[in-house]
């Protein structure tokens, strides 16, 4: 017999072979929790979050104004507004202060938002303090030149006809005006003429009414210490226009659900839409069906992947999404596939619908299903930006940062009997709109 | 969270003519089944974390991000796929499919997606960068068979040709025990040979006009570069900055901005292993013809070529490339990707070097160098047409 200590290190050499036939044994994630977010006031009022997490020198700042669609007094002008803030200031015409904010390595995007205007800023710690005095300047007076108008508005009404030829622009275009209405801030498509109807004097109009200290809400993520706050009401806690513009009255909503198909000779692919309203964040149901979504088609592993790419190789990509706003949300299914597979295509998807409706999901789907997003939740909260992000989503959308943690612990808990209801009460075919361009 | 990135050293450009496409078709079997796992993607959403995979002309790339205690999982998950796939006739026959769908989607359907079959054709006359990655034609994906697939796994799927990278909120001694313990006794192959045919240097200007139902026109301007190891490259891709990267880039504030001659532009290099590209493609604005828009490029190469960039120009272009290297440490994957691809170019530490080798970069340099590329005998220009007469389409 061999010695005992001779049979643990033969044990144990034994176990880090690899048993390639059994999965490792998977750990689940525990509780998730947001990272503390400290909220402050600037001397103006501003509110800031503060998410100070960073192992980089480098920062995201990002200011938001409730200045999008819903509170436009003509259609596009929000968009403009916010794109031309950095097109000349009194002091400072488009190229000085696009050439400063290159030279110290910033950089400051415009993210595409129904509901707000954003303005997001990355800088590294060292250079924050020369740049925010410039982004403080086309926050205080912008004057929206009338050349940079005219050529915003070309460039967009040029660019808007290369979108138009896509198809999965048009099928977008369509499934939203349908599903909202095509007066409603979140249904109205952008044409040639919404853009040429656009003035100096909306923008400066929509800027006075609407990009106020009341009316905004700061976001800044990254390596935080007292000098980048001190910085920061220096400049952004210095601003002072006041006020709060009221909201435009949303239009009912269209019903009666329609089937629409456009005609796009020459194309190879049809694109496919299938969608209806929802709700937004603050829905009761809101947690359920995103676990419902994702089961349908939010993930790789998803019903509709499995099925109409793993499957029958139809398409590339098959998804299904929510897109929850401010006031409202929508939910649709979207895809390209060969002209030749669309009917069979359309089928399955309504199939796919159907089993979702009549059958409880088995335990181990709905594990993995759980799992994947217990996974993407801990990813939302890796690293500063992501955190910010996290933030803004709940601060915007009225939601308290708790809600985090209820979100997780409402996927934890999802059961298939809940997914069926849930299932039975939104997924029905009866309250859809078809949208198919090809 | 933990990346696991699994780079193996084969693209497009290992392919053979008659039979392109096959790398990235590859990559889409990698999903479908190893010899011990049914299917990759359940037991990586049942941990808790998501994978993908990108083909281009040089590698094929696999990521993994999960939860940082399930590293293991992702570790059980490649290295059974790099021991041997499970060759299921029906998992080619539906990836197939899938392939051609994707080339519809991105080339046949997407206007101007053709784009790069044009100019990969015209700057290459004998290098297999001449196709793209997606393939030359889908039927070259459409034939693809079962004993294709299973020779390029042996050939070129084994573990020394590949790399691993492990990167996140992890141990390093316990990830040395652990991928020891996966991929140590995965059996290497023999080392394939690359003796791709180099590319001699371009004698003559090529050009090339291509009418398609286009929304409006488009032009195209391809020079050659040297090769992502050569130390010219470091000034090529600050050249590429000073032309199109942000809003003060010299394209984009002079051409599309002060003069609006264009309602697109843009510029970039292609950054390959082997002697890449240098791309400038815009759109004119209305009433401006393509030729029109071509001089006024050239205009601005020339410019290079005339005076040497001023100090404060090449200080700002420097300030951008070092922002953006802080900004993508951030992502634990990107680190993941990047420190791979330096190990292939030779030397992982690469990574911690690339903004000193950005900052020696001398305005003598770049003046040198733009004098080497922006040629025209270097060049090859692909005027993309609408079929219908410019008068139609403007009503």
């Amino acid at each position: 017999m061999p010695s005992n200590n001779y049979l643990r290190g033969f044990i144990e050499e034994i176990k880090d072979m690899p048993n390639r036939k059994t999965a490792p044994p998977i750990r689940p994630i525990e509780r998730l929790d947001l990272p503390p977010v400290e909220i402050i006031t600037l001397d103006n009022g501003l509110p800031v979050y503060l998410i100070n997490l960073g192992t980089q020198e480098a920062l995201k700042l990002e200011l938001v104004y409730f200045a999008g669609r819903p509170y436009e007094q003509k259609q596009m002008v929000a968009r403009a507004t916010t794109s031309l803030l950095k097109e000349g200031t009194r002091q400072h015409s488009s190229a000085q202060i696009a050439e400063t904010f290159d030279f110290y390595g910033s950089t400051l995007s415009i993210p595409q938002s129904l509901d707000t205007a954003n303005l997001a800023f990355y800088s590294l710690n060292r250079h924050f303090a020369k740049v925010l005095p410039l982004l403080t300047e086309i926050l205080t007076e912008p004057t929206f030149p009338e050349q940079e108008l005219a050529s915003f508005i070309l460039r967009n009404q040029k660019n808007l006809r290369e979108d138009l030829a896509k198809n999965e622009v048009l099928a977008y275009r369509k499934i939203t005006e349908l599903i909202f209405g095509e007066s409603h801030p979140y249904g109205y498509n952008s044409t040639p003429e919404t853009y040429g109807a656009l003035n100096r004097d909306d923008l400066e109009a929509h800027f006075q009414r609407c990009f106020t200290i009341e009316n905004s809400v700061l976001f800044l993520s990254g390596k935080i210490d007292d000098k980048i706050i001190g910085q920061l009401n220096k400049h952004l806690g210095q601003l002072d226009r006041k006020g709060r513009p009221t909201m435009n009255v949303l239009p009912e909503i269209p019903r009666n659900p329609a089937k629409v198909r456009i005609d796009h000779p020459g194309t190879v692919q049809s694109a496919i839409r299938i969608g209806c309203r929802l709700f937004d964040r603050k829905h009761p149901d809101f947690p359920g069906m995103h676990v419902l979504n994702t089961l349908l088609g939010g993930y790789f592993g998803s019903r509709l992947m499995a099925n109409i790419r793993e499957e029958k190789g139809y398409t590339y990509n098959i998804y299904s999404m929510m897109d929850p706003m401010r006031f409202d949300g929508s939910f649709y299914i979207g895809t390209e596939v060969g002209k030749e597979f669309t009917e069979n295509s359309l089928k399955e998807i309504y199939h796919e619908m159907d089993l979702i409706r009549q059958e409880p999901v088995e335990e181990e789907e709905l594990a993995m299903v759980r799992n994947y997003l217990l996974g993407s939740f801990l990813s939302m909260i890796d690293g500063p930006f992501n955190v910010a992000d996290v933030v803004k989503t709940l601060v915007l959308e009225d939601l308290p940062l708790d809600n985090f943690s209820q979100m997780v612990e409402a996927t934890r808990l999802t059961s298939a009997e809940e997914l069926l209801q849930l299932a039975q009460r939104y997924l029905l075919p009866e309250k859809m709109w078809e949208v198919v361009v090809g | 969270m933990a990346a696991v990135n699994v780079l193996y050293n084969v693209g497009a450009r290992d392919e053979s003519p008659d039979k392109t496409g096959f790398a990235h078709l590859f990559e889409h079997l990698m999903f479908g089944g190893s010899a011990n796992v049914p299917d990759f993607d359940d037991p990586i959403q049942m941990a808790g974390g998501e994978n993908n995979a990108f083909t281009n002309n040089d590698i094929t790339n696999y990521y993994d991000i999960l939860p940082a205690q399930n590293l293991e999982t992702a570790l059980w998950l490649e290295s059974d796929r790099m021991l041997s796939l499970n060759f299921d006739e029906r998992v080619l026959e539906v990836q197939r499919k899938v392939v051609v769908e994707e080339f519809k989607e991105t080339c046949l359907n997407e206007p101007y997606g053709d784009v790069w079959h044009h100019i990969a054709d015209m700057a290459y006359k004998v290098h297999p960068y001449r196709w793209p990655t997606i393939g030359k034609v889908p039927k070259h994906v459409e034939d693809a068979t079962l004993q294709d697939v299973k020779d390029f796994f042996y050939k070129y799927y084994r573990p020394n040709n590949a790399i691993l990278v492990v990167a996140g909120n992890v141990e390093e001694k316990e990830v040395r025990r652990l991928t020891e313990k996966w991929f140590a006794d995965i059996p290497a192959g023999q080392t394939p040979l690359r003796n791709l045919p180099q590319e001699p240097p371009q004698k003559a200007l090529q050009q090339r006009i291509n009418q398609a139902r286009v929304p409006s026109d488009a032009l195209y301007l391809a020079f050659h570069t040297p090769a992502r190891n050569h130390p010219d490259f470091y000034a090529t891709d600050l050249l590429s900055d000073i032309l199109g990267n942000g809003s003060s880039s010299r394209l984009f504030r002079r051409l599309l901005k002060e003069q609006q001659l264009f309602s697109q532009i843009d510029c970039y290099i292609t950054g390959s292993l082997d002697p890449g590209l240098f791309i400038i493609e815009g759109k004119p604005s209305a009433g401006i013809t393509l030729e029109e828009g071509e001089a006024v490029i050239w205009k601005e190469l020339e410019m290079l070529l005339a005076a040497p960039i001023p100090e404060r120009e090449l200080q700002k272009i420097k300030n951008k490339v070092e922002s953006n290297l802080v900004f993508s440490e951030l992502n634990v994957l990107n680190k993941a990707i990047n420190l791979a691809f330096f190990e292939l170019l030779g030397d992982a530490d690469i990574i911690n070097r690339e903004i000193d080798l950005y900052r020696q970069v001398t305005s003598d340099d770049l003046w040198r160098v733009a004098k080497e590329v922006f040629t025209h005998e270097n060049c090859s220009e692909l005027y993309y047409k609408t079929e219908l007469p410019v008068k139609e389409v403007l009503t």
